[in-house]
């Protein structure tokens, strides 16, 4: 058993590095920036943000139903988090989730994730801006888990966008029906994370599958309802995501160690095997809780950095206590230069 | 969305009337200073204002029309500067200019907007087309006379009642389009081509008014013709009676020249119509534009035709006093070999307009079904090749390429106007790109157009439009560099993926009003692949190498996914 966990511990690590080395030198055929997706690629929760986006491999990870909805197989409790970042340049996201266990083995979980920009100045041809649209971009997640061992749990999640571009009322678009919302079909998220034993754990996520043709996630958007525009599409990668995390102490104090390794198929087929229609990304986190109940972290997604701090405590309400945890997350996204300091995350149980 | 529409029209209407106040007080912006310096980018005509310097430019901007005065002066090195620009929209709001389907429409008549200077008393003269039922413009309501910014007049003409018998043109009212107009500054008279309701006369010379006469070209079995009224009882025959496309008033003889459905005919000033040349090749063409000018005299003209689904253009020319009829304008390769092919048919040009400067004839076209723009310049050979393209095919049209705009936008009308006393300016309508005017007979532009303030030193980067509705189309990145800089521009996703490098360390200069090569600092929607990224939000920044750094915002409707 020993052998087996240390041959898949290694096998996962190597994966992640394996993605990040290879992330580079490769010439790719798309851009994943140009793909749907950011707002899952974005992070769903200020705790997990601080430490490099990690947070499928941790049974702690909130909201489960975005993370990994296997995570929901561990809950115990009913878990609410609610989370808000205000980036560079009027970006503005947020999260909400709420998750419990249902019977003996099984959990449950929904999740909310919004970005949007809430100043996007409309300018038209004659250079003229002609007005101010708020546009923002969602992702819902339902999600179930079924804990299959004391260490293994399954996850399943329903997902589906919404986004409105709010620029249908604006005189740029006179004469023209516009439409502004845009909600795609429903796609599924497959998960399993393993608990192997106090100190490693490993998780496994499979993104963005659909009913559709070669499973992808790709659908139409018609911007006009009088057709008088040209539909486009759209297309949310297939992910296939893999975490590993390591739980230790140093000099006394709980350290903790996540790693993902993401892998983003950018073509609409069932598997492709050329690897410029791949792109390979990693994320790698440290936390350490310096003082009880008080953490820091610091994390890299890809080339952005991250810190980020926690504190927990507890509120008496009767004889009951509530477990309360404030996060903060303070990033650089570094291929634009900008800073984000203005993220705070906020999660607790009801016991 | 926080927009009103109605505050907009107010804001616009304010506007035109403080700058056209300021016309009057000789106080006018200059274009440096000026955000708006037209009414809009999307100039569908432009035309001489009959003073030195003046130019006119009706500009059509989603729901509203209006006209811009401008004024230029000469610099040094043929650099024309905008002296002064004002606005006034036309009156009402469900009239305008610019027709429905004007770029759509396969009839070679209805894909120009006629554009004149009728003198002092009447000014600009541009048609007039009033909403259908279905809130189309395409329903021929009359005609404008621009005198100036207080007095863009409305002037409706009577559509008879034969209109509505005849099914055809019940069913089709751009058969009766306004499509050429002709002022006689002796009689004072505008003759207006009416197509299937022939000719109009719009006499001015009475101190009482303004008195419209309608005639129709009646051509006989032995081959003669004459102007008959056009009465409500009148039995219009298209076969008879045929269409009258453009007129034209000869400037040696003072004959009036009819391009019709079948050949051209003239009208001689004491009422004799005729043949316009004997035994034309010409006769029995559909002839769809009619253009006189230059020195030595050169007469083009434009035929067009549908056999069975195509359309069969012709481009046609008298040079000179030597020759005695049309003959088809040869295209020249780069070496002046002379091209058996008819390029003008195969490339399904129409004629949008001809301006004449000296020995050259400006001819400004447009192909059919697409977006290709541009003017052949033709000399007394023909219309010569400036250049091969990559593929070794000649390049006969002159536009973007050439420098004539620095977007690629359609042309949509040219002209000449008197830039100064010895000087003939020509001028340039685009669709999207305001107008570019040249003091030199088209070697070098200026491009004139409306442009917002920006801060120095990227302070403020602005991306026009905003909005990219497919693919392809161009959004402009506008800066502003304080010295000479390198720039870089690129475009990031919401979550800051670099999608597209735009331009890496170029050049670019110092300039009081904006640094943008509008040739190369353009986003299109697409990756650095070619890929057409997805309907969202992406982020442009433009980086100098003096440390600055400035963000721009633009949205794409997406695109396929390939």
């Amino acid at each position: 058993m020993m052998n087996l966990k240390k041959l898949v511990v290694a096998a996962l690590a190597g994966c992640s590095f394996v993605s990040s080395a290879f992330a580079g030198p490769f010439t790719k055929k798309s851009e994943l920036g140009g793909f749907d997706g950011f707002v899952e690629r974005m992070s769903g929760s200020v705790r997990e943000l601080g430490r490099g986006n990690t947070g499928s491999a941790d049974t702690a990870s909130m909201p489960g139903a975005f993370w990994n909805p296997a995570i929901l197989g561990f809950r115990e409790n009913l878990g609410v988090t609610l989370n808000i970042e205000r980036r560079d340049l009027d970006r503005l996201g947020g999260a909400f989730g709420i998750e419990g266990k249902v019977g003996k083995r099984m959990g449950v979980g929904f999740a909310v994730l919004y970005r949007g920009d809430r100043d996007f100045k409309v300018i038209d041809d004659d250079d003229e801006t002609v007005g101010t649209a708020k546009p923002f971009f969602s992702m819902f997640y339902l999600g179930f888990a079924y804990r299959a061992t004391r260490q293994d749990a399954f996850g399943l999640s329903l997902s589906m966008s919404y986004d409105n571009l709010d620029i249908a009322d604006s005189k740029y678009f006179e004469g023209i029906d516009m439409e502004d919302s845009f909600r795609s079909p429903v796609t599924i998220n497959l998960s399993w994370l393993r608990q192997w034993n106090a100190k490693w754990s490993s998780s496994v996520v499979i993104r963005n599958l659909s009913f559709s043709k070669n499973l992808s996630a790709k659908w139409t958007k018609n911007p006009s309802k009088d057709n008088s525009l040209a539909s486009t599409e759209g297309v949310r990668p297939k992910v296939l995501q893999i975490g590993l995390g390591y739980r230790s102490k140093i000099m006394g104090k709980p350290v903790y160690a996540w790693m993902e390794a993401l892998d983003y198929q950018v073509a609409d087929t069932l598997l492709a095997f050329d690897p410029q229609l791949h792109v390979w990304t990693g994320r790698v986190g440290f936390e350490c809780e310096i003082v009880p109940n008080a953490t820091l972290r610091v994390g890299m997604d890809d080339l952005n950095w991250m810190l980020g701090a926690g504190y927990k405590f507890e509120i008496h309400v009767g004889r009951k206590k509530f477990p309360l945890e404030v996060n903060y997350a303070f990033l650089y996204e570094t291929s634009a230069g900008l800073w984000s300091p203005f993220t705070l995350g906020l999660r607790g149980y009801i016991p | 969305m926080k927009l009103s529409l109605k505050k907009r029209a107010i804001a616009r209407k304010t506007l035109a009337f403080v700058a056209g106040l300021l016309v009057g007080g000789s106080a006018l912006c200059t274009n440096a200073l000026a955000g708006e310096t037209l009414f809009s980018n999307f100039v569908f005509a432009v035309g001489p204002a009959g003073e030195n310097g003046a130019l006119w430019a009706f500009s059509r901007d989603g729901s509203y029309s209006g006209v811009t005065l401008l004024n230029f002066n000469v610099a040094s090195k043929n650099n024309v500067v905008t002296e002064a620009t004002a606005q006034a929209p036309v009156e009402t709001d469900t009239l305008t200019a610019a027709r429905y389907e004007i770029f759509e429409d396969n009839f070679a008549e209805r894909r120009r907007i006629p554009a004149i200077y009728a003198g002092t008393k009447l000014g600009l003269v541009l048609p007039m087309y009033a909403m259908d039922k279905d809130e189309r413009y395409r329903q021929p309501a009359g005609f404008y006379t621009v005198l100036d910014l207080k007095n863009v007049i409305e002037n409706p003409i009577d559509i008879p009642a034969v209109a509505n018998d005849l099914d055809t043109l019940k069913d089709d009212p751009m058969m009766y389009a306004t499509s050429g107009f002709a002022y006689d500054s002796t009689a004072k008279r505008l003759w207006v081509a009416r197509g299937a309701l022939g000719l109009m006369v719009h006499d001015v010379s009475s101190n009482k008014g303004a008195k419209d006469t309608t005639f129709v070209l009646k051509v006989e079995k032995d081959g003669s013709a004459k102007l008959e009224r056009l009465k409500n009882n009148t039995e219009l025959d298209l076969k008879k009676n045929p269409e009258v496309f453009d007129v034209q008033l000869h400037p040696e003889s003072g004959d009036l020249w009819l391009a019709t459905a079948q050949g051209i005919w003239k009208r001689t000033p004491n009422g004799n119509v005729s043949r316009a040349l004997e035994l034309s090749v010409l006769d029995t063409m559909r002839v769809t534009g009619l253009w006189m000018g230059g020195s030595p005299l050169q007469i083009i003209a434009e035929t067009s035709y549908k056999k069975d689904d195509n359309f069969i253009g012709g481009l046609w020319r008298k040079y000179g006093e030597k020759p005695k009829d049309f003959s088809r304008v040869n295209f020249l390769d780069t070496a002046g070999k002379k091209q058996k092919k008819d390029i003008y048919d195969e490339a399904d040009y129409t004629v949008s307009d001809v301006a004449f400067i000296g020995k050259i004839a400006y001819v400004l076209v447009r192909a059919v079904g697409g977006s290709i723009s541009g003017y052949l310049k033709l000399d007394s050979l023909g219309a010569k090749a400036w250049e091969k393209d990559d593929d070794g095919k000649d390049q006969w049209l002159y536009g973007y390429e050439t420098g004539a705009t620095d977007r690629k936008a359609t042309i949509m009308s040219m002209c000449t106007f008197p830039l100064s006393k010895n000087r003939t300016g020509l001028a340039i309508a685009t669709y999207g790109n305001g107008i570019s005017v040249s003091a030199d007979s088209g070697a070098t532009w200026s491009v004139v157009l409306n442009r917002a303030k920006l801060s120095n030193d990227l302070g403020s980067i602005r991306m026009v439009p905003s909005v990219i509705v497919q693919p392809g189309e161009e959004s402009l990145v506008s800066y502003k560099l304080g010295k000479d800089s390198k720039v870089t521009i690129e475009v990031f996703s919401y979550d800051m993926r670099k999608v597209r490098t735009i331009v890496k360390d170029a050049e670019r200069n110092a300039d009081a009003s904006r640094s943008t090569n509008p040739k190369e600092d353009y986003w299109d929607g697409r990756d650095d692949h070619g890929k057409d990224c997805t309907m969202g939000v992406y982020y442009i920044r433009v980086k100098d190498n003096h440390g600055h750094v400035g963000w721009g915002k633009a949205m794409t409707l997406g695109g396929n996914f390939r």
